[in-house]
């Protein structure tokens, strides 16, 4: 599986890999530097074992001299694989607070606080008020125009729409009619998820007696597994589709049909993030170990829309996160290595 | 006006009035003058311009009338006051704005596109006017909206506000830019007129008539143009600057060899087929170009596609200067707003403001990073290849998307387990139907109650479930049928321990009575089956174990050494051995339950009378509880007897 051609461009100043004991599924990029040097970025990645105890490193990646420096005492327990890792996002400046906001999500939504030596936890976000169960979280989106907002997607067919701040929950949507499976944020109260029943829906918190269905996956009832939403130029956001190897670009103001489909992978398509800084940009990656950098074209061809750039990994790449901080930077995981690409 | 303060020293003076005079003699839609930056040397930036194109809604505080003069130099004041409050942010522009400022749903078409030229940015030797300054030559644009990105980086901004000719030459320090929504031919004369009638002098000059537009091209079938494309059409019936070509384009004029197509209702076939006709007057690439434009004009579905044309077909008057060092940045950057803009104007759209102001934000953004630029590392990505398609094109069987299947399917069904609900679909159905806001609040009481019974039922459930050696199976009724065999087996196991021990013991004490101990054994087990009668069965045993506790003592030793409790926050691991009796795992969990303890995962084994226990629990109460408790809770339940 390891094909050692493709790889032999990978130069130490442009790429560096992190091992980890175990395999790797979430990842996530801090948007703030690090204190003692501003230079550096603090990444966390997730444990993927099957039991009850996983874990959660963060070390952090200096861009200039393309090295990583781990941190030990910034490690902790995480019950079962965290389904998804996000550092608070737009921390552009250290000085604002002394410590740097982690979430994560798998039974509960948790926050956590990293500091320079130590990661303390802050909360565990229940929504259920009447026990202590509330079903498993697929994924969360941190909202960055409203920081303190952060949207679950439950495999209980609902959205959390949570104020972390105040540790309560806005509101909670029945968003759709299987579990859903990824949320996003447009505008600071408007969001969107894709779940099982196969569609995207967009939700505006000022009126929730509506939701718009943007998109249904062609065979009815293949399940939506991820999607992003393009934050250069809201008009656009991105799905996958389960078993399929297709990037579904769709335009919010054209319902129900794709504006492009990217079609070049070889096999399924397991992440996909958009540019941090270009609202034409999109990296995708999946389980034919490539990595994929697309310009969205003025033109389709005949022939569909080719990548600009690719990436081999040694095998499937189960995840990807473009650094809205580093946006040279694109971070890939596959089975127990992260890795940093120069783009 | 704020503007006219802000560039005092880069604009000449009195320019605004200049390029009116200039741009309305010429009737054209607009001028611009382009200005060296002062914060950032060696890049033009907007320093003043002049609106004369169509004006969709005029808004006004002034009682008095203004003369069209004054309306129009109001206008381009008005539209430089809403550039200006929207790249001030999103931050709730109309506070700042005086009631009657514009807002973008005002503008047409041509309007916006003057807009967003004010967010531009120009290194010298780039772009139209940065070439213009750096070369010191007029540059004549013909079919500005068919331009390649490289050559006008406008061009997709010209489209949708119907550019078609675009003017910039070198004046004062800076450049001139003159734009129009018609064909208008390469005049250099026109540049030298307005130059030294308009620009030089300070005086108003009103000479009635200098180059009517349609004039210059002489020519019937570009009159016909404007007709032909609803959207010219549709903006010229109401002219406020009284716009001739109306006149001239009227619809008998189009009499040329393109009729056919002029049923088509789609609006972009007929602008293609337009920029086809006007090519052809240009007497470039005729067929190429005719062909290229109704190949776009059927990809309709496509919606990035509508709005751009195909490069390099199309190729404008400068041939030469494709070459220039454009940078993929500028592209990227431009092409983002053009998409933006051409498309937002016509929708009236939620999103309208931010994503306005997330353009005008990142545009700026965009210019400054150095994104996309190779600096001095070297990309860990290589040029996609398509050949690479046929090395690997055997794929693996194996299951996709495995991780991301798991995390999504699997994952949450360990909490599942761990938390004990086991929702079965149809219990799910009752939430299905559409969309209903506050789940909680629309369910009602009955609901509520209703699913926190169908909680404690599955708790339990779960309890039970660890306990019994089961298939993978989790369903419900499995958990039972799992619980009723393995119970079944126990009893027939503890009688044969039983009849085997009695034998034992009856050789050492005679103190027993076998036939009681029997009979007990078998009066626990028809409670155990119904499982509810747990307690008083319990309770009921107790004065008749005694003796057996007694006994087995002598080999746990110190009952402490027997306890161990790791705990992290609130994750309790418990190790436990002690004396085996029937029920005594029911008893621990029921115990653990009542000090709060949630029990996830327990490994029981029993060797010679012993059991050995395993138990990772969390503790769900609220406060905190100690290894202590759950010791001596554990200790009442083994040594109770």
């Amino acid at each position: 599986m390891e094909n050692s051609t493709q790889e032999s461009h990978l130069r130490p100043d442009n790429s560096i890999t992190y091992e980890s004991p175990y395999p790797l599924y979430s990842m996530a990029l801090s948007s703030m530097p690090s204190r003692s040097n501003l230079n550096h970025q603090r990444i966390a990645v997730g444990s993927f074992i099957e039991d009850y105890t996983n874990r959660v490193d963060i070390f952090s990646f200096d861009p200039e001299t393309v090295s990583i420096k781990t941190q030990p005492t910034l490690s902790f327990d995480h019950p079962y694989p965290p389904t998804k890792l996000m550092f608070q996002p737009n921390r552009k400046s250290p000085s604002s607070s002394s410590s740097d906001l982690l979430a994560t999500s798998g039974d509960y939504l948790r926050l956590w606080e990293v500091r320079e030596s130590s990661v303390e936890p802050l909360s565990v976000l229940n929504n259920s008020k009447t026990s202590e169960f509330c079903a498993p979280l697929t994924s969360f989106d941190w909202n960055d125009v409203e920081p303190k907002r952060i949207g679950t997607s439950s495999i209980d067919t609902t959205c959390t729409i949570w104020d972390i701040e105040k540790g309560v929950v806005e509101t909670q949507l029945i968003a759709h009619d299987k579990e859903v499976y990824d949320i996003a944020w447009g505008e600071a109260r408007v969001f969107a998820s894709v779940s099982a029943d196969g569609s995207v829906r967009i939700f505006d918190l000022r009126d929730k007696e509506h939701s718009t269905i943007i998109y249904e996956s062609p065979q009815p009832d293949t399940p939506l597994l991820r999607l992003a939403w393009n934050k250069q130029d809201l008009r656009y956001m991105a799905t996958i589709l389960m078993d399929s190897n297709k990037i579904v670009i769709l335009d919010i103001r054209s319902p129900t049909m794709p504006v492009a489909e990217l079609e070049r992978h070889r096999a399924s398509v397991n992440a996909i993030a958009w540019a941090p800084q270009s609202s034409r940009h999109i990296c995708s990656a999946g389980d034919d170990a490539q990595a994929l950098i697309w310009e969205l074209p003025t033109v389709a061809g005949p022939n569909g829309i080719d990548p600009l750039s690719m990436y081999s990994a040694g095998s499937e790449i189960n995840q990807l996160q473009w650094s809205a901080s580093q946006p040279d930077w694109i971070a890939i995981a596959f089975s127990n290595k992260m890795q940093l690409l120069k783009v | 006006m704020a503007t006219g303060v802000e560039n005092q020293d880069r604009v000449p003076e009195n320019l605004k009035k200049k390029l009116a005079l200039a741009v309305r003699n010429i009737q054209w839609s607009y001028a611009i003058f382009w200005s060296i930056s002062a914060r950032q040397p060696g890049v033009l930036e907007w320093g003043d311009g002049y609106y004369n194109g169509d004006i969709k809604t005029r808004k006004t505080v002034q009682a008095v009338e203004l003369d069209a003069d004054q309306l129009a130099l109001q206008r381009s004041e008005q539209l430089r006051e809403l550039y200006e409050s929207l790249s001030a942010g999103e931050s709730s522009p109309q506070p700042r704005r005086p009631s009657a400022a514009l807002s973008p749903e005002d503008l047409t078409d041509t309007e916006w596109y003057y807009l967003v030229c004010m967010s531009f940015v120009f290194n010298i030797g780039q772009g139209l006017p940065g070439r213009t300054l750096a070369t010191g030559q007029p540059i004549w644009l013909c079919n500005a909206h068919y331009a390649e990105s490289k050559v006008f980086s406008r061009s997709l901004l010209a489209k949708s506000a119907s550019i078609q000719t675009v003017v910039c030459f070198p004046f004062s320090r800076g450049v001139i830019e003159l734009g129009a929504t018609d064909l208008v031919l390469e005049d250099l004369s026109l540049i030298q007129r307005i130059k030294t009638s308009f620009l030089d002098t300070p005086h108003q000059i009103v000479s009635n008539k200098s180059i009517p537009v349609a004039g210059s091209m002489g020519n019937d079938n570009d009159l016909a143009c404007p007709a032909h494309d609803p959207q010219i059409l549709e903006t010229k019936l109401s002219p406020l600057l009284g716009c001739e070509q109306l006149e001239m384009a009227s619809p008998d004029d189009s009499s040329d060899g393109f009729e056919p197509n002029q049923q088509v209702e789609e609006p972009f076939m007929v602008e293609g087929i337009n920029g086809g006709a006007s090519q052809v007057q240009s007497g470039q690439l005729m067929d190429e170009e005719f062909s290229n434009c109704v190949h776009h004009s059927l990809n309709t579905s496509d919606c990035i596609s509508q709005t751009f044309v195909d490069h390099g077909n199309v190729v404008p008057l400068h041939k030469g200067e494709k070459d220039n060092d454009n940078n993929g940045l500028q592209d990227v950057q431009e092409c983002n707003q053009t998409r933006l803009t051409s498309l937002d104007l016509r929708s009236d759209d939620l999103h309208y403001h931010t994503v306005l102001t997330a353009l005008l934000k990142t545009s700026h953004q965009l210019i400054l990073g150095p994104h996309f630029q190779n600096s001095n590392h070297e990309s860990s990505f290589i040029n996609w290849k398509n050949t690479s398609l046929v090395k690997s094109q055997k794929t693996r069987v194996e299951t996709s998307q495995k991780l991301l299947k798991k995390i999504l399917f699997e994952v949450p069904h360990m909490h599942m387990h761990d938390k004990g609900l086991l929702d079965s679909p149809e219990d799910n159905g009752i939430r299905k139907a559409a969309f209903r806001p506050e789940a909680d609040e629309m369910c009602g009481n009955h609901v509520l109650s209703e699913r926190r019974r169908r909680e404690k039922i599955n708790e339990r459930l779960m309890i039970l479930k660890s306990l019994v050696p089961s298939n993978s199976k989790v369903d419900k009724v499995s958990i039972l049928d799992d619980t009723i065999e393995y119970l079944q087996d126990l009893e027939r196991r503890i009688e044969e321990l039983e009849s085997s021990r009695e034998i034992t013991e009856s050789e050492a004490r005679t103190k027993r009575k076998p036939p009681d101990h029997v009979e007990r054994t078998s009066d626990n087990y028809g409670n155990n089956k119904i499982s509810n009668g747990k307690k008083s069965f319990l309770n009921k045993r107790k004065a008749c174990d005694i003796d057996e506790a007694e006994l087995e003592v002598n080999f746990v030793g110190s009952k402490d050494n027997n306890i161990t409790v790791s705990m992290n926050n609130k994750d309790f691991v418990i190790e436990f051995r002690c004396p085996w009796r029937e029920g005594i795992l029911f008893e621990i969990m029921d115990e653990l339950s009542i000090i709060n303890l949630d029990c996830h995962s327990v490994q029981s084994s029993t060797t010679e009378g012993i059991l050995t226990v395993n138990i990772k629990s969390k503790y769900k109460g609220v406060g905190v509880t100690s290894a202590g408790t759950i010791k001596q809770a554990l200790q009442r339940v083994a040594w109770k007897c």
